[in-house]
């Protein structure tokens, strides 16, 4: 099929070209112009032909192939079939006449011709490989038995092989043919016109098809000219004659040799010297003092010299004391723990006599890890105190010194239900004021615990802070339960004159009340506007309380001036307006007075205040700061910032600055903190005491200075007994002195003592739990 | 407004400098920078605030002191490295190129020797401060010296460290500087005393050491190196200063048939004076060459003193001489009462120490450690040393019959006669057999630890105690010192205790005992009463026998405690609630004997309860009492604390909680010694 396929291409091709042919020739092509065409072209060609037969071979082939492919092709062709039929007679005339055989004659075995045909040599430009079905198929007869026929024989399929045109015929065609110069068949795409080429063109084309350079007149084989050549040359270059030294043994040679014969010879020099043994010597060998001229020299002062290894304990004997072995336990724990986390890298043993003693495995470990340390590890100095921890302790006098001072609980007072939220022991120090969350005023007798009277002020809001007034002239309590301030003469418990006295204290301001009538309505509406103190119900009245004062604001402290005149209260509750929190009473004129007009600065609502004992002045305790207010001169005079987070409450030395010392304070803080101020040091408190476990309630300082005491009270539910004694020296610092814990107060709901005060004569003191109880601690 | 400093550039980050930064400032390997530090003796440092001495914020890093540093940038060493290195370079290239013989002249010639004399100098001002330093490097020279040799540890290094070594104990034994001594489980410890220095190392027992993987040999013989020139100069400066020749002369025969020590002979530096041999066993007068040639050398520094016309400054040393003496003669403290402590004596000068066993002869058992034991009698004044021919050379003599033995060291259990074998029939002329296990009259016969305690006592202990095959003595570190609340065994139980501790302790046995006794039997109530009965009394018997040496001590103490108890009480009359409450609960307890008595009438038994009642509850306000006062005292400690500001309050607990680790480690041991007591006092019964 492939050959097919060639041929069929082949064919196209002959048929273009002799469309092409027609083209250019015209129609009008007649056998007899062809034929003279024909002849004149063969002369022309003749020689061509000549020089090489292959090509013809060639071409014969070739046109025999596209005999039969006519012969096929014979319906879509009739024309050169048309054509040449007439001509064969002629064609094969002229095959006979010039006879120019592609066979040679040799006899066979029966003397018979034999023709030899040349083997066709299928050129490279040839398409078959191998002879096909156009062969012929006549056999071995002799081709001349067709002579007289156009056909030459048969192809395999049985159709006759037509005789080929003959190269006269086909080259009087071509000549025929004018091809006009340079014609390459090809046409232009820029102009459209047939592309023809000049010869220098075609040339160049040829030469590059050719691989070759395109240079004019290159040639590249060229004869090679030797310039060097194997040839010895007649002449030589220079015509020298050999120097005689060439030949001559060197003098100056024999001279060396003989220097090293000699050192030989004198042994100067060694045939094989061996290898020298110095470097030995050299180094180990100490042959000089390095310290002979030593000056001592300080070690610089960064310098850390590498500890020594401390020597071995008992327990690293071999044969240590029975009672450093390690018992089961110890062995198991021991060995159970990482090798690094082990106090000691050995388990003492006993090996009882020394031919026992093993080899110990770890050695070059230790010692390799000891010079790791030596050059590895970070050197620290660490001080290290070498002392007793007893000398660390500060020298403290002896408790026993310091007596009197309370140490066990003598009296319990029971009766309030609910937490005693305040207590306070009167002037005389005969009877104990209580008052609590279940509302009432309790008054007890000290020594015996007896209840001597008590009165329900509220119902349902606790009694928050009672306080005696100072000085024994007369007995009057004052208590605020609830938005009230009650005063109370309690009935019945003080003799009948001074009964009497402190009844007629109460009423005389009264009469001061009714000659400064009360303030319109619209006035009494306004908030900031001083209650009107009122006189009780009647049922409070049987009870003892003369004057109730309605302050519209729960107070929480309580505190009375050394005359006994004046008494300051705090609400402290987060929504009382600033300018009512803080109020001083008049008892003498029945006039209540806010001295502060604005919230007090340093931090929270006002939390306490207090009369200094001895001076016009009045400190006030917010949450974070204490300041003191002359209130003659209306200044500030003083700021105390404890650091603490929250004060509790605080308390002024009871000499203060009557003996010549400053003024000393006590603050209690929420955040469990109690804080010495000595005011004429620091702002900063002299001395901190962190000691409870929870928040401070209350501190106090035993009234009147006879005993050098003072205690807190603290949730945790102890109270702490400290001696505090001040001295007139100014130089020297107050002395504390912690002596007791007394613990009794159970804590109930996160609380444990809320109040304590000190008896005005005697080293004891009562405490308020929260528990319900009071006691007396003596 | 001051300038602004630029970080970095002042203050810690300035004096501080991380390990790397050092490396690549010296622009050397980490490996010879580790080199150089062992040399140089720099060590990394902790700032006191790491944050600002780094510069990253890497938390793990090495700092070294700038300074130091910087000072290393001038060291030759340095240039010596780098000299190693080029070489190393061009060896490597030889190699490379296959001219294994060029590598070979290269290595051989062109090698940097490192000389380390300068660092020792630097690092070692006076030669006291080397003395000073000699600890680490004793101990790892004597490792040194009994590693077999490897590829880390060549041969050479070794016999180095041998000879050093070996030398240095020839000093210690010239001078008698060996103190003390010590067998543990790690090996022997030694302290020698030089010119006022305490030197101490620990040497191995003679075993193939074991070596873990992760031992770099390397960094331990950068050490060694540096060890050995240090030590060199040591032995030169120690020998050179009692007038004797270094190196001393070496035998290298002898030390091939293990002579080890008395391999060595020491002679003088003048060659005019005799050769003053020591260890050999042929010469056999061997005198006291330490104090003729100290007094040689005396002589001599007194005539060149005397031409040099310095007279006036003769008479001072002469005065001082004198002084020394009668120093001398006074220094003893003689211990007042035989059981009364012993104190040990640091001070014991060279001439006691030389004396110690000087006029005994010593034959050490093939058993025995040799080279210890030699080194050690030779340094306390022996000198006449002999052992068996298989353990070496030098012996003063080999014959375990020789008749002027006075001591024989054996560490051999007492074996039956039978089980012994036959002694071969001994050839003519070798030295006679002894049949091992038989005593030689007139001699004695001592376990090897009797050496060291007499050595580590500074005086001759009594030799019965350490026969052969009987238990030993507990052998004691001598260099514990007694301290407060810690643990002494020397000392008797009853000595250390605090007060009531040894009750306690009973009690608590007994108690235990009791709830066996109780569980055991219920129902045999009679029988359980007398047993109970009998054992209380066995047990007041046990406790007074317990307390036999200090009973009369223990008795005052315990009655002043309690006539405290009583005053306190006196002083608090109720103090608390909690002493309310211990009186609660005498009373409830009363009551309850009360109900039991009625009980038992009314079931009809006799209530006979009363002896072990009587004897509990006494115990029981013992301990109540003690308790109580301990509660005093700790009441008393927190008053004190409450005074104290925060600060000062944690440094004392933190020595309290020390002293509390170490008074309860020494209470275990107590506790752990009665029990022993207690049964051995039962095996005794």
């Amino acid at each position: 099929m492939d050959a097919r396929k060639a041929s069929k291409k082949r064919k196209a091709i002959t048929r273009d070209v002799e469309e092409e042919a027609g083209v250019f020739s015209g129609d009008e092509l007649s056998a007899e112009d062809l034929d003279g065409a024909l002849s004149d072209n063969n002369n022309e060609l003749s020689g061509s032909e000549e020089e090489d037969s292959d090509s013809e071979i060639e071409l014969i082939d070739d046109f025999s192939d596209e005999d039969d492919e006519e012969d096929e092709d014979e319906l879509d062709s009739d024309e050169i079939p048309s054509d040449t039929e007439p001509e064969t007679p002629k064609l094969s005339k002229s095959t006979l006449t010039d006879h120019e055989p592609n066979f040679r004659v040799v006899k066979d075995a029966n003397g018979n011709d034999r023709y030899l045909y040349d083997e066709i040599n299928p050129d490279d430009n040839s398409d078959y490989s191998e002879a096909d079905e156009n062969a012929n198929t006549i056999g071995d007869i002799p081709l001349t038995f067709y002579d007289q026929y156009p056909h030459i024989g048969y192809d395999i399929n049985g159709k006759k092989i037509m005789r080929p045109a003959k190269g006269e015929a086909l080259d009087a065609l071509l000549d025929s043919i004018e091809v006009p110069k340079g014609w390459t068949g090809l046409t232009d795409p820029s102009t459209g016109k047939p592309l023809e080429l000049s010869q220098e063109e075609l040339e160049l084309l040829k030469k590059v098809q050719m691989n070759e350079s395109t240079v004019d007149g290159y040639n590249p084989y060229e004869p090679l000219v030797e310039s060097f050549s194997s040839q010895l040359e007649i002449m030589p270059l220079s015509a020298a004659p050999e120097p005689k030294r060439r030949f001559v043994p060197s003098k100056h040679e024999a001279k060396r040799v003989m220097k090293i014969v000699k050192a030989i010879r004198e042994g100067r020099i060694l045939p094989y010297r061996p290898p020298e043994e110095r470097e030995e010597k050299d180094e180990t060998l100490i042959n000089y003092d390095l310290w002979a001229d030593e000056v001592p020299r300080a070690d610089h002062v960064m310098h850390i010299p590498a500890p020594k290894l401390p020597p071995p304990g008992y327990e690293e004997s071999y044969h240590p004391p029975p009672e450093y072995l390690p018992d089961k336990k110890e062995r198991k724990e021991w060995e159970q723990t990482d090798p690094e986390d082990r106090e000691k890298e050995f388990l003492p043993s006993d090996f009882g006599s020394l031919r026992r003693v093993p080899g110990y495995d770890n050695f070059v470990q230790e010692k390799f890890e000891r010079c790791l340390d030596l050059y590895l590890a970070p050197r620290v100095r660490r001080s290290k105190l070498n002392i007793d921890p007893e000398s660390l302790l500060p020298k403290l006098p002896s408790p026993e010194e310091l007596k009197p001072f309370p140490t066990t609980c003598a009296t319990v007072f029971r009766g309030h239900k609910g937490r005693v939220r305040s207590l306070n022991i009167d002037p005389t120090g005969i009877w104990l004021a209580t008052g609590g969350d279940d509302g009432t005023v309790r008054v007890w007798e000290i020594l015996t615990g007896r209840q001597l009277w008590s009165a329900r002020l509220s119902d349902e809001d606790a009694v928050n802070v009672v306080r005696w007034r100072p000085g024994k002239d007369a007995v009057v309590l004052a208590a605020a339960a609830g938005d009230d301030l009650f005063l109370i003469v309690p009935p019945t418990i003080a003799a009948p004159e001074i009964e009497k006295a402190s009844l007629d204290l109460l009423d005389a301001g009264w009469g001061y009340a009714a000659s400064n009538p009360a303030p319109s309505g619209a006035d009494a509406l306004k908030k900031n506007n001083p209650p009107q103190w009122i006189r009780p119900s009647s049922e409070l009245a049987d009870a003892g309380v003369c004057a109730v004062i309605p302050l519209r604001y729960v107070a929480k402290s309580i505190s009375w001036h050394r005359r006994g005149d004046y008494f300051v209260t705090v609400c402290s509750g987060a929504s009382t307006p600033a300018s009512v929190a803080i109020s001083i009473h008049t008892v003498s004129k029945h006039l209540t007075q806010y001295p502060f007009r604005r919230r007090l600065k340093g931090g929270g609502p006002p939390q306490t205040a207090h009369f200094h004992p001895s001076k016009p002045i009045l400190f006030v305790a917010n949450q974070r700061s204490i300041r003191g207010y002359d209130l003659s001169r209306q200044l500030l005079v003083k700021i105390v910032q404890p650091g603490a987070r929250w004060i509790s409450s605080f308390d002024i030395h009871p000499t203060s600055s009557t003996a010549s010392g400053g003024d000393n304070i006590i603050v209690g803080s929420y955040d469990r903190r109690l804080l010495w101020h000595d005011l004429d040091l620091s702002q900063r408190p002299y001395k901190t005491l962190r000691y409870h476990r929870k928040a401070i309630r209350a501190v106090k300082f035993h009234p009147g200075g006879r005993y050098p005491l003072f205690a807190d009270a603290s949730d945790d539910g102890s109270v702490q007994i400290f001696h505090g004694s001040v001295t007139g020296d100014m130089l020297s610092n107050a002395s504390i002195v912690p002596l007791k814990v007394l613990k009794g107060h159970k804590i109930t709901g996160e609380l444990g003592v809320l109040d304590i005060d000190w008896h005005p004569r005697e080293a004891w003191c009562v405490s308020a739990g929260a528990d319900g109880t009071c006691r007396l601690w003596m | 407004m001051a300038k602004i400093k630029k970080k970095g550039t002042h203050g810690q980050a300035k004096n501080y400098i991380t390990r790397t930064q050092a490396v690549r400032k010296l622009q050397i390997s980490l490996p010879d920078f580790r080199r150089l530090c062992i040399f140089k003796g720099i060590y990394p440092r902790e700032p006191r605030n790491k944050k600002k001495a780094s510069k990253t914020s890497t938390p793990n890093t090495t700092f070294y002191y700038t300074k130091d540093i910087q000072y290393l940038l001038h060291e030759p060493l340095l240039a010596k490295f780098r000299e190693q290195k080029a070489l190393a370079k061009k060896i490597a290239r030889s190699l490379g190129r296959g001219e294994v013989s060029d590598a070979a002249r290269l290595e051989k010639n062109h090698a940097p020797k490192l000389t380390l004399d300068h660092v020792i100098k630097e690092r070692y001002p006076t030669f006291i401060d080397a003395l000073r330093d000699l600890d680490d490097a004793l101990s790892l020279l004597f490792l040194f010296a009994t590693l077999p040799s490897s590829d880390h540890v060549p041969h050479k290094t070794i016999a180095l460290c041998q000879r050093l070594c070996h030398e240095f104990q020839h000093y210690l034994i010239m001078t008698n500087s060996l103190r003390k001594s010590f067998l543990s489980i790690k090996g022997i410890y030694y302290q020698a005393t030089i010119q006022g220095q305490d030197i101490m190392w620990l040497v191995p027992y003679r075993f193939v050491q074991r070596v873990n993987g992760d031992v770099d040999y390397r960094i331990m013989a950068t050490f060694v190196d540096f060890y050995t020139t240090l030590l060199g100069f040591v032995n030169f400066r120690l020998y050179s200063s009692i007038g004797l020749r270094y190196p001393p002369k070496f035998d290298t025969r002898s030390d091939e048939n293990g002579a080890e020590l008395a391999a060595f002979t020491l002679e003088s530096r003048n060659a005019t004076e005799g050769m003053k041999t020591i260890g050999s066993s042929k010469s056999k007068a061997i005198e006291n060459s330490k104090t003729e040639v100290s007094k040689d050398v005396q002589a001599k520094v007194d005539k060149v003193i005397k031409s040099a016309g310095l007279d006036q400054t003769e008479d001072e040393p002469m005065a001082d001489k004198n002084d020394e003496e009668s120093t001398d003669a006074i220094d003893r403290f003689e211990p007042a009462a035989p059981e009364a402590d012993t104190l040990p004596q640091p001070d014991m000068s060279g001439n006691e120490a030389g004396a110690l066993f000087a006029p005994f002869t010593f034959y050490i058992s093939r058993e025995a450690p040799k080279a210890p034991l030699e080194f050690i009698l030779r340094s306390f004044g022996c000198k006449r040393v002999g052992w068996d021919a298989v353990m070496g050379d030098g012996a003063f003599t080999h014959d375990e019959t020789d008749p002027r033995i006075t001591h024989q060291i054996v560490d051999r259990p007492q074996l039956p006669e039978g089980s012994l074998p036959a002694v071969p029939a001994v050839a003519e002329g070798s030295t006679p057999k002894v049949k091992p296990g038989t005593r030689i009259p007139g001699r004695t016969y001592v376990q090897p630890q009797w050496v060291w305690d007499c050595i580590n006592e500074g005086k001759l202990l009594r030799a019965d105690l350490y026969g052969p095959g009987t238990t030993l003595p507990p052998h004691l570190s001598p260099w514990v010192k007694a301290s407060r609340g810690g643990y002494d065994p020397r000392a008797s139980l009853a000595e250390q205790e605090a007060e009531g501790e040894a009750e306690i302790a009973e009690e608590e046995e007994e108690e235990e005992e009791e709830e066996e006794e109780e569980d055991a039997d219920d129902s045999d109530e009679e029988m359980a009463d007398e047993s109970v009965s009998k054992k209380a009394a066995v047990a007041e018997d046990s406790e007074e026998e317990s307390v036999d040496g200090g009973m009369d001590v223990a008795g005052t103490d315990d009655d002043e405690s309690e006539s405290d108890e009583e005053e306190e009480e006196e002083e608090f009359p109720g103090v608390d609630d909690e002493a309310a409450s211990e009186s609660e609960d005498d009373d409830e307890a009363a009551r309850n004997q009360h109900q039991r008595e009625l009980e038992a009438e009314a079931a009809g038994l006799p209530f006979s309860a009363g002896a072990t009642e009587e004897s509990t509850k006494k115990k029981s306000t013992k301990s109540k009492k003690l308790a109580a006062k301990k509660r005093q005292e700790d009441e008393e400690l927190e008053r004190q604390k409450m005074m104290m500001s925060r600060k000062k309050r944690k440094l004392l607990e933190k020595m309290m909680y020390s002293n509390k680790k170490t008074s309860d480690e020494a209470a275990k041991l107590r506790s752990k010694r009665r029990k022993l007591e207690k049964g051995d006092k039962a095996a005794k019964k």
